[in-house]
Order: structure tokens, then sequence, then C-alpha cells
């Protein structure tokens, strides 16, 4: 593992008990991913993206091989290690927003901040600065349900954001958003990674966050079958 | 304090769900302080009156008396005895003779029990001072159901039929001297109070008594043979073990609407866990720990407990301090229980009876939201932030 690499994953196998047998939905996966990447998972459905972050994000276990983030090896954690890291050093941005229902969107960005226990002062700051970063000043006091799938999509970014984690995993991000709305925050999410250099990992199969990714991994059947890189401003910047 | 904080969050935003659970569960703190106090009102005025009017510091029994038979009455008489008389000439003590009577009010007849006591006694707070009339030749004291019963009124004449000592009938008109207003029908109902001395003439018993009624707070009295003595407690066993009955069966009431408002509370829990399921692994993918999402659910259902108390404090406080105050009538038919109860009830509230239920239901609104909270441990949460069920 380079010093630069924050997530270093080595003969990964992932297996699911299903019926009798096991299912083998991640197998000899060996990936680096570097400090300030903007990288996806690509590839159809069931290949194993959405498996491959949620073992990233130390909210799943590998069945095989070492996962280490941050230079911690998370087969090793405990649940209350696990999440002391993904409190600290983690974002996430799920597919469904996964807002807090009854909380407001200044309530839903502050609560990564309360797990912390950052000082209230200061904590004000960061959360009206990451609402501020997503455009959603005039919404502070609105709950999910008063907001639209962009908006939600731009809470749950800044919720991610807020914390300044060293990494991003964003869940199939735009799958529930029109182009317009998809374009925003991926144009959102390539600034803030420009700006605080916070490594991004996509999982999606769609074409319009993979125009935006500086690296793609395709997986396919829980194989990694191709690893681009692409140094070239991506299309959604240029426009 | 962050999870108390996020706990308040939760149940404000919930909104009416929080506070329907909460009304109910209110109901059941108030509920339960009113009849509680209901009946330690009953039980301190009825221990008061039955000890003011009927027991006294205790009682000394001649060894045949039964008070529940009267076939005892003609065998359970004697002198006063020498170690108690100078307590009874002091006034420490009253002397009480019964005999079994009948009187014929409306020309029918009934069923009566003389008690004959001094009329200058102050060992029971009975009114007969009425009974020191000279001119009158059997005057007599009746309490309010016995004149109602028998359809007797002051100043009424009504002839009294007796067997005396030596089993000879006799008979006389007893004068109603004066009708007393008491709770305890134990000294009201087929009761008639007359002067000891002119009763001891009457059953030709010069001397006697059946029993000894002590003077409040005077210690223990000296032992006489062929006497027993019953204390305070042992007296007010009966009324002391019909409050723990009623007592108990008031709690089957407790228990019916505690479980209503316990099982709203763990509907919503249980409601909760499956609806935010989503919720849950959200929490978890953030950076909670398992434990801590159990403490966060376990707190919002206290919360309920902690609300309701005091959304029941809110009303519950002016209701019962105004039920204090005014009391509660007692419909007619209780005076059928044949045990003490005033007319007007006044409830008591200690801070014990309120510590005690608020305890009571904070442990039962505690174990009941923890309970499907547990299932928390078990949820996979990658199925959870979907929304699966695991």
């Amino acid at each position: 593992m380079a010093d630069s690499d924050i997530v270093s994953i080595r003969n990964l196998v992932k297996r699911f008990p299903v019926g009798g047998g096991h299912f083998t939905a991640l197998s000899g996966i060996d990936l680096t991913f570097g400090k300030g990447e903007f990288a996806g998972v690509v590839g159809p459905s069931g290949s194993g993206k959405t498996t491959l972050l949620n073992i990233i994000g130390s909210l799943d276990k590998p069945s095989e091989g070492t996962v280490s983030v941050l230079g911690r090896p998370v087969e090793g954690l405990t649940h209350k290690e696990a999440a002391g890291l993904r409190c600290r050093h983690f974002g996430f941005i799920f597919q469904t927003y996964n807002l807090l229902p009854v909380y407001t969107v200044y309530e839903n960005v502050e609560f990564p901040l309360l797990l912390l226990d950052m000082p209230a002062r200061e904590r004000d700051d960061a959360v009206r600065q990451a609402i501020e970063a997503v455009g959603l000043t005039s919404k502070l006091a609105s709950r999910p349900a008063q907001l639209s799938g962009g908006e939600a999509q731009r809470v749950a970014v800044a919720r991610a954001m807020v914390k300044n984690p060293e990494i991003v995993l964003a869940d199939e991000p735009t799958a529930n958003l029109d182009a317009e709305n998809a374009h925003h925050i991926l144009q959102t999410m390539a600034e803030l990674n420009a700006k605080l250099g916070t490594t991004f990992i996509f999982s999606s199969h769609d074409e319009k966050v993979i125009q935006y990714l500086r690296r793609r991994i395709s997986l396919e059947d829980g194989r990694v079958v191709a690893d681009e890189r692409e140094d070239a401003a991506t299309p959604g910047k240029e426009g | 304090m962050l999870l108390l904080k996020l706990a308040c969050r939760n149940l404000v935003g919930a909104g009416l769900r929080t506070w329907l659970s909460v009304i109910v569960l209110s109901l059941s703190y108030v509920v339960i302080i009113w009849m509680q106090g209901f009946l330690d009102g009953w039980n301190r005025q009825g221990r008061h009156d039955m000890i003011e009017q009927e027991i006294g510091g205790g009682q000394v029994w001649h060894s045949q008396y039964d008070p529940y038979d009267p076939l005892t009455f003609e065998d359970s008489h004697a002198p006063i005895p020498a170690e108690l008389a100078d307590r009874v000439a002091a006034g420490d003590m009253a002397a009480i003779l019964l005999s079994q009577a009948t009187i014929y009010p409306q020309m029918r007849m009934q069923n009566i029990v003389l008690k004959g006591i001094p009329p200058d006694q102050d060992v029971l707070a009975l009114p007969t001072a009425a009974l020191a009339l000279d001119d009158v030749a059997v005057p007599a004291v009746v309490g309010e159901r016995m004149a109602r019963n028998a359809g007797l009124q002051l100043d009424d004449l009504v002839t009294v039929r007796w067997r005396d000592a030596n089993g000879a009938l006799d008979a006389c008109d007893a004068k109603i001297v004066h009708i007393m207003d008491t709770d305890v029908p134990a000294i009201d109902n087929g009761i008639f109070w007359v002067p000891l001395e002119r009763l001891r003439t009457m059953l030709q018993l010069p001397g006697e008594a059946n029993l000894l009624v002590v003077g409040q707070g005077l210690g223990p009295m000296p032992e006489a043979t062929g006497w027993l003595l019953q204390d305070q407690e042992s007296l007010l066993r009966d009324f002391t073990a019909m409050i723990r009955m009623k007592s108990i069966s008031s709690s089957v009431m407790y228990l019916i609407l505690l479980s209503l408002a316990l099982l709203a509370i763990f509907d919503i829990q249980v409601l909760s866990i499956f609806r935010r399921r989503r919720e849950i692994g959200t929490l978890i993918a953030l950076g909670m720990t398992r434990g801590r999402v159990i403490r966060l659910f376990t707190l919002e259902g206290m919360l309920h407990g902690v609300l309701a108390a005091l959304v029941g404090a809110v009303y519950g406080v002016p209701l019962l301090a105004w039920q204090r105050v005014v009391g509660f009538a007692m419909p007619k038919a209780v005076d059928s229980y044949g045990v003490a109860i005033a007319e007007t009830m006044y409830p008591v509230y200690s801070a014990q009876l309120v510590g005690a239920t608020v305890l009571i239901v904070m442990g039962a609104v505690t174990v009941v939201s923890f309970l499907p909270t547990r299932r928390i441990a078990h949820l996979n949460p990658t199925d959870a932030i979907r929304g699966k069920v695991s």
C-alpha cells in the first residue's frame, strides 16, 4: 500500500449464503484508491458494485482477502471500531438519499457533526457552509418530504461533506434524478473533490456519472474487468 | 446527552403519533393516582371514623364474646374485673353491655341489639350525652340508617322487648332522643344505644359488661382473667382486608389501562423499527453503533413515559387537587357495603403514591420500549439502508 493510497483491497472475495450454498458477489478484487480520486465502480446490476462499496465503507466484511482503509484492516474491526471509522472518515451518499425524515435540512446536515461531538458554534458554521455549497440556503428549515429529488440528494451531499471526510462513498447517487439534477449533483461533487481533495468512490451504471469519472473500474460478475484512468477534463466540467 | 437530543427531535418530529400515545399513557398516570388516592382516602377516613366511634384505642372483650354471633351475648357478660375497675371509673375505658331485643316500629317486628353505654363517656365520639335524660324511661340514640330502615324519627316512642338475665321477657317504650349521623355502619345498623345503667337494670345484670372500650393513646391495659385484649389493628383487620381487596381489584383496572398504553408504545416501537429500518441503516452508516441506536430507540420509548407524566401533570394536578377539595359524593347504595364509608369521600394523594405510580409506569414503559429494539442488533445495515428486512 503506497503512502498516498487510502483504500487498499487485496484478493477480496465476498460470498453470501443463498439457500444451502453460497453466491459469490465479489471475487479476486485487487484495487487501490488514492487520496483525491474521483473514481467509480461501474457495471450492470448484480455485478457487485454496492457490495464493494459496503465493504470499503466497513458496513460489511469480506469473506476472504483484506481491505485496508486509512491503514486499518476492515475485516478485523469490531462493530464499534467500524462505526468510529465511518463516523470520522466516511461520507455516504445513497441512491434513495436516506435523509432522516423528521429532521430539517439543517438538522440532517448537522447530524454527523453531532456524532463527532463538535462544539455548537463550530458546528453551526460548518453546517451553513455545507448547505451553502450545495445551494440550499433557502431550504434550511424544510423537511425531506418538502424537497424535490434533486434537492434531497444535494442535502445528502452536504451531509456527506460537512465533516470533511477523507472518503465519500456514493452508491448510485443519480439513479433517482433527472438529467439536469444529476449533472448539478455531479458538478457539485466534482467541485468539492477539486476544492477539498476528498476521495469520491461511486458505484453506478449511469452514463451521466460515468462521464464525470476520472477513473472507471468496470465490474462484471464480481470481477474487475477494466480499470481505466482518464486525466482529461470531464465533459460535465467543460459544460 | 446527544441521544436525548436526538430522541426529543424524533419524538417532536413524529408529531401526532407521539401525542396520541402520550395522552393515552398520561391517562394511566392520572387514573391510577386518582383511584389509589380514592382508596387511600377511604382507608384513612374509614380507619379514623372506626377508631373514633367504634374501636377506640382497643377493646377488652369477655372471653365468650363474639361480635359476629349475637347468641353469645347472653353468656359473654360479667362484672367488670377488679384489675380494670379503676380505669373504668376514671373514664379511661367505657363499659358496654349488649343484648338482643326486638322493636315494633310501624307495627312491624325488627330485631335489634341494645347497646348500653355510659352517657358521660368520652372514650368514643358518640352523642351519648343525649342519653343523660332523667325524665325519659329509656332514651335511645340511633343512627341515620337505623332510623331510615325502621321509619323512626326524633322523639318517636317505640316498643322494645327483651329477655332479661333470667330469661323473662319484658318490654317498655324507648324514646328516640337523638339520631346520629355516622359513617360507621357497625354502630348504626340495627343498634339502639341506651344508658348503660338503664340496660343493666333492664337485663338484671348490675355492674356487668360484655366489653370495655379503651381510650386512645392510653397504652397497654392490665390483663384480667376471663377478659381478652383486642388491639386496634386486630379490630381493624376486616376493614384493612377489605381495602386491600378493593386495592387488588382496582389493580386489575390499572393493569388494563396500563396495558393499553403499553401496547400502544410497544406497537409504536415495533412499527418504528419496521418502518424506520432505512433510517436505522442510515444512522449506522453515519457512524452510530448498534448499541447506540438501540439506546436511542429505547430512550424515545421512555420519553413517551416522561412526556405522559408532564402532560398528565398539566391536567391531572388541577383535576386531582379539585377532587381533593370537593371530594367524591358516594352513592346511597354504598350503605349496603357494611363498612365505614363517608357520604363524601376525600381522596388522599401522597408523594409516595405519586412517586410509586410514576416509577411503575416508567419501569413498564422502559421494558416495552426496550424489548422490540433488540431486533436492531440483528439488523443487517446494508439491507436496512435500502429499506430491506433482513
